[in-house]
């Protein structure tokens, strides 16, 4: 065993490779095993099944962290916020409007397949929750418009 | 009056034990990674107290010399650390680096290292966490590398020690962070699975890719 060859850092990279290039594209076939079951049983699934997209994206998830974190110079002290910042326009800008999209479509099966048009049914609220997606920066500029206009404070 | 021989070869000794003294304390290091884990591993904890011995021990001589700036002097026996006129202190220096290199460092810390990888799995079927286990295991065998490592950022000038910290938190961030930010990746994608809190890990995925940010943000808020 020649240990003068390995090294704590060549250890860590490969157990993070391992993990994420080897285990978690398996693990997402249980995911995916386990999502069918739990809608086998009328149980929520949405877990299970978007963990077993994200076991298989776990590369490409780095990549974006790293995007993320690479936002402005390795000593800018506004660094660690940038990439928060980063990461939520990326959640509300790209990965919501595609949840919307996801919504409109459900929102379409409910009226034509699963349920006649009703006020009660779910087909509404797939609506409205397709809306608000494509709405998150407004929605803030809204409470920021209500925020700001109280800080006269109660007269 | 001259310095007895006697106690300059003790010190020569001394000297010359510093870095098997070095790489026992990196052995120990290793061990207090495990019992510490790796989430909770807690500055000032035995890991860095370890550590931090390593590195004094790695850096003694340069150390030594804060106290001729101090005024007292500190004489080295010449030569020092080398020659050890007294024969049976020289075979004792001799044994002792051979045992610490070939019985504890090559034979030893493997077989330890071992035993860690089936705690690991032990650790797993009690319903813990296998990775402070693995963990160990791999700093363990990188016990030489590390040591050569901290012996390539070693200045050898007054401020030796400190510098081989700075070199190794340059290290930490620069290296060992991003790739445990992928570690705290892929925990936050499973607590999500499984429907546990992973917010939190998001977070520290971008932190530990930030850490040097994150510590010019600190100075720029004194």
């Amino acid at each position: 065993m020649n240990l003068g060859n390995m090294s704590f850092d060549q250890g860590i990279l490969h157990l993070a490779n391992w993990v994420g290039n080897v285990i978690m594209p398996t693990l997402a076939a249980a995911f995916i095993i386990i999502a069918i079951l739990q809608f086998s049983k009328g149980q929520e699934f949405a877990h299970s099944m978007y963990g077993a997209l994200a076991c298989l994206m776990v590369s490409g998830l780095t990549r974006a962290f790293e995007t993320f974190a690479s936002q402005a110079a390795w000593n800018n002290p506004d660094l660690y916020w940038l990439s928060l910042v980063t990461l939520i326009n990326w959640v509300a800008n790209v990965i919501l409007p595609v949840y919307a999209a996801s919504q409109v479509a459900a929102m379409a099966l409910r009226l034509g397949v699963f349920s006649p048009v009703h006020p009660t049914s779910g087909w509404l609220r797939h609506f409205v929750t397709a809306a608000l997606c494509l709405m998150v920066s407004g929605l803030l500029r809204l409470a920021e418009f209500f925020v700001a206009q109280g800080t006269a404070g109660v007269t | 009056m001259p310095t007895p021989q006697l106690l300059n070869d003790v010190i020569s000794v001394l000297l010359l034990l510093a870095p098997s003294a070095a790489l026992l304390s990196l052995v120990l290091a290793g061990f207090s990674l495990r019992r510490e884990g790796t989430m909770t591993f807690a500055i000032g904890g035995g890991f860095t107290k370890w550590m931090f011995w390593a590195v004094v021990f790695l850096t003694l001589q340069p150390l030594l010399s804060w106290f001729t700036s101090f005024g007292v002097a500190v004489p080295l026996p010449s030569g020092a650390p080398g020659g050890i006129a007294t024969g049976w202190l020289a075979n004792f220096q001799a044994d002792v680096s051979q045992f610490v290199t070939n019985f504890v460092v090559q034979r030893m810390v493997p077989t330890l290292a071992a035993f860690f990888v089936l705690r690991a799995i032990l650790d797993a079927a009690s319903g813990q966490h296998p990775l402070p286990s693995i963990l160990a295991a791999m700093f363990l065998l990188g016990t030489q590398t590390t040591y050569s490592l901290l012996q390539s950022y070693n200045t050898g000038t007054q401020y030796a020690t400190v510098d081989v910290l700075d070199s190794l938190w340059n290290h930490l961030v620069g290296t060992i962070m991003p790739i445990a930010a992928v570690l705290a990746l892929v925990g936050a994608i499973l607590n999500f699975a499984t429907r546990k809190p992973f917010l939190r890990l998001v977070a520290v995925s971008l932190a530990l890719l930030t850490v040097s940010a994150i510590w010019k943000l600190l100075l720029s808020m004194m």
